[in-house]
């Protein structure tokens, strides 16, 4: 893969990400606001729910509390009428017993004469056969109703008519009065006592702080209907009265009297008027603050979702690249060993190169048979300590040289001495095992040298030994290092295999046993030689298979 | 993850003897993936020139050819090294590398 070739696929890449992030964080937006949202909604119906309640609650209690102040004040003043007819019922009683005295009358009258409560401002004594001459005796002031002749008469009419309390309003600007007249059922005599009261010049009259109906607006109104010009006194409030009211009618001689009460404050106390506003603003509070937290978990939430897209985004990238740095190894790995194997008649040669399971590295391990005069051959596997380009150029250095010397040394002791000066370990810690195995097809003869290498397996008619000899220094640890060959002669049929560390090595397993357990698996089934290495790699190798492995053999054909 | 090395730990701890020899003891597995921990630990001891290094290996539970490869270039460098209390295993793969007597671990 060239450079350009890189960049654009890392472009590519990032443009995808980038795409896929930009479609999910949409998608995720849209959800995030949906729960802030219902959180608002709900927290705002039930606070405006709670304080319709709490509303109506007050509004219910206030009503029922203001009728019962009104219901109070109409009996207090329904209470207080019939001292004002007494003292009427008895200056008729007077005049009937004096025949109209008037004398008499104005001395019992100057008592209920005058300022101050149960008092009138005027009293009179008046003939009902003749009202328009006026009043035959008067204490205090003039009575208003005498004005007016046509007033007096008509009023007197009805009083004549029907025996009782009768009241008239005299409202007229200024010097507004009421008026109330007695009449016995009798009417032997003819006398009715009248008497009136000065309203208030502008009808307006407070009540005083320490009134238990202190707080409340009042009116009170002459006859059934709230009519202004009915209005006998009120504390100043105009009509109609401001704030919740009430009305209640408390009958007054052949009229009634209207009393209407309202208020503006709360008379169950603050707390109740205030409670639906305290919910208002509390639950608002409590919506917000609950909208605000689900804002932040909610957006916490697709951030660690984010994150983890982000990491199996890269993740899945990192197995690709892996994967395709794996291909890259084994490719460079392959073109480093051999492509094909010498084909010599009498014998079958085969090798398996397997990169450990793990790992991007390129190994160290290698595999070699060359092909020299006098039908002889050179099989090679050796296996250079760690792994990656420089594990892999030392393996190339050395796998070269040995083809180079191989013409000149008949004894692989020897080539092994020459390879040791190649490497020292002191320069970058590597080291090398090598197997040579010198082959004289024709003369059956087997020549093995090992620097630091395991020996290999010869097996021969169902039975199979490790030719071990003398093992010398591995490559890399001592210049000019002398190594000492074993010859053995090969059996008809003879399979020599060598192999590197990766196909016996288990972790916590003794290296005699591994090997022990190579030598039963070579000679348990008789099989074609390449399905032999195959089969020994797939039973042989180690479940964690970190290791490469490399496998060289040869066989006698004829 | 997959395609990723499994995790092996090693661990060092450095000390002296009376003569001033650096002893190493190493735990855990040294393979490829680890053997870099050693070596970092010990390379800038090894330039001071110890009269001796030691590798205590009592408690190593496997060690492969790279720590092997390591203690042999230690070996050549250091005045005087020494392999101590190597496992028949680890005892028995330096053997079959040639490198008993270079390690003096006679087998």
């Amino acid at each position: 893969m060239s450079l350009s070739d890189a960049a654009r696929r890392d472009t590519r890449f990032a443009r995808e990400v980038a795409q896929r992030f930009a479609t999910r964080s949409r998608r995720r937006s849209a959800a995030s606001l949906l729960w802030p949202a219902t959180t608002l909604i709900i927290g705002v119906l039930v606070t405006a729910a709670l304080a319709v309640i709490a509303q109506g609650q007050y509004s219910r209690n206030e009503k029922r509390l203001l009728r019962l102040r009104v219901r109070d004040a109409g009996a207090l003043i329904a209470g207080s009428l019939p001292g004002l007819q007494t003292p009427l019922a008895s200056g008729v009683e007077l005049a009937d017993a004096t025949n109209g005295s008037v004398r008499k009358f104005e001395r019992f009258a100057t008592a209920y004469v005058g300022t101050g409560p149960g008092r009138f401002a005027s009293l009179s004594l008046w003939k009902l056969s003749s009202p328009q001459r006026g009043p035959v005796a008067v204490a205090g002031l003039a009575p208003k109703l005498a004005q007016s002749k046509s007033n007096a008469s008509a009023f007197f009419a009805t009083v004549a008519r029907r025996p009782g309390l009768k009241v008239m309003g005299l409202l007229a600007a200024p010097d507004p009065r009421l008026g109330f007249a007695y009449a016995t059922s009798g009417l032997g005599s003819g006398y009715a006592v009248y008497g009136e009261n000065r309203l208030p010049a502008n009808r307006r009259s407070r009540l005083q702080s320490s009134n238990q109906f202190a707080g409340l607006h009042y009116a009170i109104y002459l006859g059934a209907d709230q009519r202004a010009e009915d209005l006998l006194t009120t504390d100043g409030a105009r009509a109609p009265l401001p704030g919740r009211s009430y009305a209640v009618a408390v009958p007054f001689g052949n009229t009634a009297l209207t009393l209407v009460m309202s208020t503006q404050h709360s008379l169950a106390g603050s707390l109740p008027q205030r409670l639906p506003w305290i919910i208002v603003i509390g639950g608002a509070l409590l919506t917000l603050v609950a909208t605000a937290v689900t804002g932040v978990l909610v957006r916490r939430r697709r951030g660690a979702e984010q994150l983890a897209g982000r990491l199996e985004s890269i993740a899945s990238e990192n197995r690709k690249l892996y994967a395709e740095q794996r291909t890259i190894a084994q490719t460079l790995q392959h073109a480093l060993l051999p492509d094909r194997l010498p084909q010599i008649p009498g014998v079958e040669t085969s090798a398996r190169y397997q990169a450990g399971e793990h790992g991007v590295d390129i190994g160290g391990d290698w595999y070699d048979a060359i092909d020299l005069p006098d039908h002889r051959l050179l099989l090679v596997v050796g296996d250079v300590t760690g792994r990656g380009l420089q594990a892999a150029s030392m393996m190339a250095r050395l796998r070269y040289a040995i083809q180079a010397y191989a013409n000149d040394h008949d004894d692989p002791a020897t080539l092994l001495t020459r390879l040791s000066d190649l490497i020292k370990v002191a320069d970058n810690g590597q080291l090398a095992t090598i197997l040579c195995a010198m082959i004289d097809v024709g003369g059956r003869e087997i020549r093995v040298a090992s620097a630091g290498h395991l020996p290999p397996l010869l097996i021969s008619d169902g039975e199979a030994e490790f030719v071990t000899g003398a093992v010398g220094l591995p490559i890399g640890v001592e210049g000019d290092a002398s190594y000492a060959s074993i010859a053995v002669s090969a059996p008809p049929d003879a399979t020599l295999l060598a192999f590197t560390d990766g196909l016996v090595e288990h972790r916590g397993e003794h290296l005699d046993d591994s090997l022990e357990r190579l030598r039963r698996a070579a000679v348990a089934r008789d099989l074609p030689l390449p399905d032999l290495l195959s089969t020994l790699i797939r039973e042989l190798q180690s479940d964690a298979a970190t290791d490469d492995i490399a496998i060289v053999a040869l066989r006698w054909t004829d | 993850m997959d395609g990723l090395e499994p995790e092996r730990a090693a661990s060092v701890d450095v000390a002296r003897d009376a003569s001033g020899a650096v002893i190493v003891t190493v735990r855990g597995d040294l393979d490829l993936s680890t053997v870099g921990i050693l070596q970092d630990r010990v390379a800038p001891l090894l330039e001071r020139d110890p009269p001796g290094l030691i590798v205590d290996a009592r408690e190593l539970r496997f060690a492969d050819s790279s720590a092997i490869a390591l203690w042999v270039g230690w070996s050549s460098a250091a005045k005087r090294f020494e392999l101590r209390n190597p496992s028949p295993l680890l005892r028995r793969v330096i053997a079959g590398m040639g490198l008993a007597e270079k390690l003096g671990v006679g087998s």
